[in-house]
């Protein structure tokens, strides 16, 4: 059975504040002398989208930030209306877009249960016979009764999520919130989610996690700047993902030496992010070595170089900075000629994220930078589904500039059966 | 389901409505357990609400004034007034904040909206009941013996509920375009008191200007409460014309509420 139908949709949002903060009484005032309202810059947050979905379908839905996905959640959900075109939903809808919302500290734990599954869109009946499953599913029975003021932060994530877990819409729309509480507890959410998946439910779920979307999807819709540029089997959808590069490039070469940032001793000829086998790359999975290979030529011999690569993420944070130390050309006078020199990096150092490049060359008494060129390259990581990796069974967010595998050891004592144990 | 640039169509809408029933009950629900939670007097409140200015009129009014009331003591001639009022002005401020109160719900979660302003007129309606029995203690400890035709009343609370209702909602869709809204409401509530007959009687507006008085829907409302409490008459054709401007009332606030929500997430 059919139970979404999107045919042509666009929601265009309004680019000045204006329309988005609300207008004061000098506005008012102003009314008629407002620009007409098509001058005004507009954005287009969905562009023409067309997609259905069955009945006992998990479709994940893939894109960068930005490339429309939360719009396309909020537009079905009904948060937002769409500027254009025609949506067909044949059953309830039930939306987990962000959980806990509605969720009052002064009240109990199980007066927010009842609050927040009414706004889920329960009834009351409804609510009344799923009760004890949802507490039993949050285990939080002992505090039931307290105000959620009282609750630690985990606690009340989990009576959010299972309250949001057990509506049972026919179309549920899902918003990353799988990075809710500990492992066990994601677990427990990703097998509720499956359930979901089972019972002729249709699901649409929205995540950057590889592993959440491979496993729970039967297929795939790719968004990319308001369109949705792929659609079918999650694989594939997936490929796609990792393709479009999103205006970055892993690749750039100065083909004029004139031109070529550097200076009359040394210039930038080239740099890339190269896999082992020589290909170059956009996107680099993680729990792969990979290499940056940087291509400079030396004009005038005799200066001692040192040509340096630093990567910056996606907040500007410097990830590290890294020179040829290793090389036996480190601190020592170069002849004229080209060199290709590639900063090798180990698996399993980075995050997932958007890596910018910085190459330089300096030379030292006298300092000089001969060339420092800013964001010349970059790259996508992403998480590797496979394979030992330092996320082992988590699935939400993990904070962290880098995310190294470490080596862990552990030194376990069982509890003493002895004096020292606590009296009953 | 359809949806739509205009929405859904009509028939979706009252269905859905009435479908989010437990919704509407819930909210009305944690209003009234919020309001009072964590204060000394509790309920006590609702009853103080409107005997203050009872006490504060009786003492102004009667001594200075003296207005003719009927032959009903004045200090409950205030109270009949007052209680109606204090529900009506209670509600429109509360159902007046909700949208912007609620932006980062109504962001997150669809739900039909007007829901919000509705329940948290109906929580004032145990306020209501609770002013209104104490009203009827007064009442007969200053001889009046309690009559049927006090059991009109949960009617007129049904009237002045629609008044609120109208309003309330059209507040809330204006505070969610203009923000001045919040900082005139209190203002407006006060003109609007000295606009309703609920301290003085409709008798000291000469016979021929009642009508104009009428059309505040609040005017009918207070003086079918005293009516129906005192036993007095009904002044039909004055009830009619506030009842006809509270359904108008009506009707602007809900083109006002469909023209604000088709983006109300993006405006709070």
């Amino acid at each position: 059975m059919k139970t979404i139908a999107v045919q042509g949709v666009s929601k265009e949002f309004l680019f000045t504040r204006q329309r988005l903060e609300s207008r004061n009484i000098r506005d008012l005032i102003h009314w008629r002398h407002q620009k007409p309202a098509s001058a005004a810059p507009t954005f287009l947050a969905l562009d023409e989208i067309n997609f259905e979905a069955h009945a006992g379908e998990v479709i994940g839905i893939l894109g960068r930030n930005g490339a429309g996905k939360s719009t396309l959640l909020k537009v079905l959900s009904r948060i937002l209306r769409p500027t254009k075109g025609r949506i067909e939903l044949n059953g309830r809808v039930g939306s987990l877009l962000e959980v806990g919302s509605g969720f009052h500290p002064e009240l109990t734990g199980r007066e927010n249960v009842f609050l927040n599954a009414a706004i889920l869109g329960m009834t009351k009946r409804e609510i009344y016979g799923k009760l004890d499953q949802i507490v039993d599913f949050a285990g939080i029975t002992t505090h039931l009764d307290e105000p959620v003021k009282t609750y630690s932060s985990g606690m009340y994530l989990r009576l959010a999520f299972a309250v949001a877990a057990h509506i049972e819409p026919e179309i549920l729309l899902i918003d990353e919130v799988l990075a809710v509480g500990d492992a066990e507890f994601q677990k427990k959410s990703m097998k509720r989610i499956e359930e979901i998946g089972t019972q002729r439910q249709t699901v649409l779920f929205v995540s950057h996690n590889m592993q959440a979307i491979m496993r729970l999807c039967s297929r795939a819709l790719l968004l990319d700047r308001g369109k949705v540029v792929a659609s079918g089997p999650v694989p594939d959808v997936v490929a796609a993902y990792l393709q479009i590069d999103g205006g970055h490039r892993g690749e750039r070469h100065y083909p004029d030496g004139p031109y070529a940032p550097g200076s009359h001793v040394a210039r930038l000829r080239g740099i890339r992010v190269r896999s082992c086998e020589g290909q170059t790359l956009s996107t680099v999975s993680i729990g792969e070595k990979f290499g940056i290979e940087m291509q400079f030529e030396v004009m005038s011999a005799g200066s001692t170089l040192y040509p340096t690569l630093s990567l910056y993420n996606e907040w500007g944070t410097e990830v590290f900075l890294s020179t040829d130390v290793t090389t036996e050309w480190h601190g020592r006078p170069r002849p004229a000629g080209w060199y290709t020199v590639t900063a090798w990096v180990p698996p399993n150092l980075l995050r997932e994220g958007l890596l910018n490049v910085t190459a330089a060359i300096y030379s030292f008494q006298p300092y000089f930078i001969h060339f420092k060129e800013s964001d010349v390259v970059s790259f996508q990581t992403v998480e590797s589904s496979d394979g030992i990796n330092a996320r082992g069974n988590f699935i939400g967010y993990i904070g962290g500039v880098v995310r190294p595998l470490l080596d862990w050891t552990v030194h376990y004592e069982a509890i003493r059966t002895d004096s020292r144990a606590p009296r009953e | 389901m359809i949806i739509e640039s205009s929405g859904i169509s009509l028939v979706e809408r009252v269905k859905e409505y009435r479908r989010y029933g437990t919704l509407f009950l819930f909210l009305a629900i944690r209003d009234i357990r919020l309001r009072y939670r964590q204060t000394f007097l509790g309920l006590l409140w609702s009853v103080l609400q409107p005997l203050v200015p009872m006490v504060i009129f009786t003492l102004v009014f009667s001594r200075l004034l003296r207005p003719e009331t009927d032959g009903v003591p004045y200090y409950l001639f205030a109270l009949g007034g007052l209680t109606p009022w204090m529900f009506f002005a209670n509600s429109i401020n509360a159902a007046g904040a909700t949208f912007v109160q609620n932006a980062n719900l109504l962001n997150k979660v669809y739900f039909p909206r007007a829901i919000m302003p509705a329940a948290a007129i109906a929580a004032y309606v145990l306020d209501w009941l609770i002013a209104t029995i104490i009203l009827s203690i007064f009442l007969t400890r200053a001889g009046y013996s309690p009559s049927l035709v006090w059991l009109c009343l949960p009617l007129i609370i049904v009237f002045a509920a629609i008044v609120a209702v109208g309003v309330g909602v059209a507040v809330a869709s204006l505070s969610a375009v203009y923000r001045d809204v919040k900082h005139a409401l209190p203002f407006v509530v006060q003109v609007w008191m000295y606009a309703t007959p609920v301290v003085y009687p409709i008798k000291l507006v000469s016979k021929r200007l009642q009508w104009v008085l009428a059309m505040n829907p609040m005017t009918g409302v207070v003086e079918a409460t005293r009516a129906c409490l005192f036993g007095l008459g009904v002044d039909w054709p004055l009830l009619s014309i506030s009842m006809a401007s509270a359904l108008l009332i009506l009707a602007a606030a809900t083109a006002l509420f469909h023209k604000v929500e088709a983006d109300l997430a993006e405006r709070v």
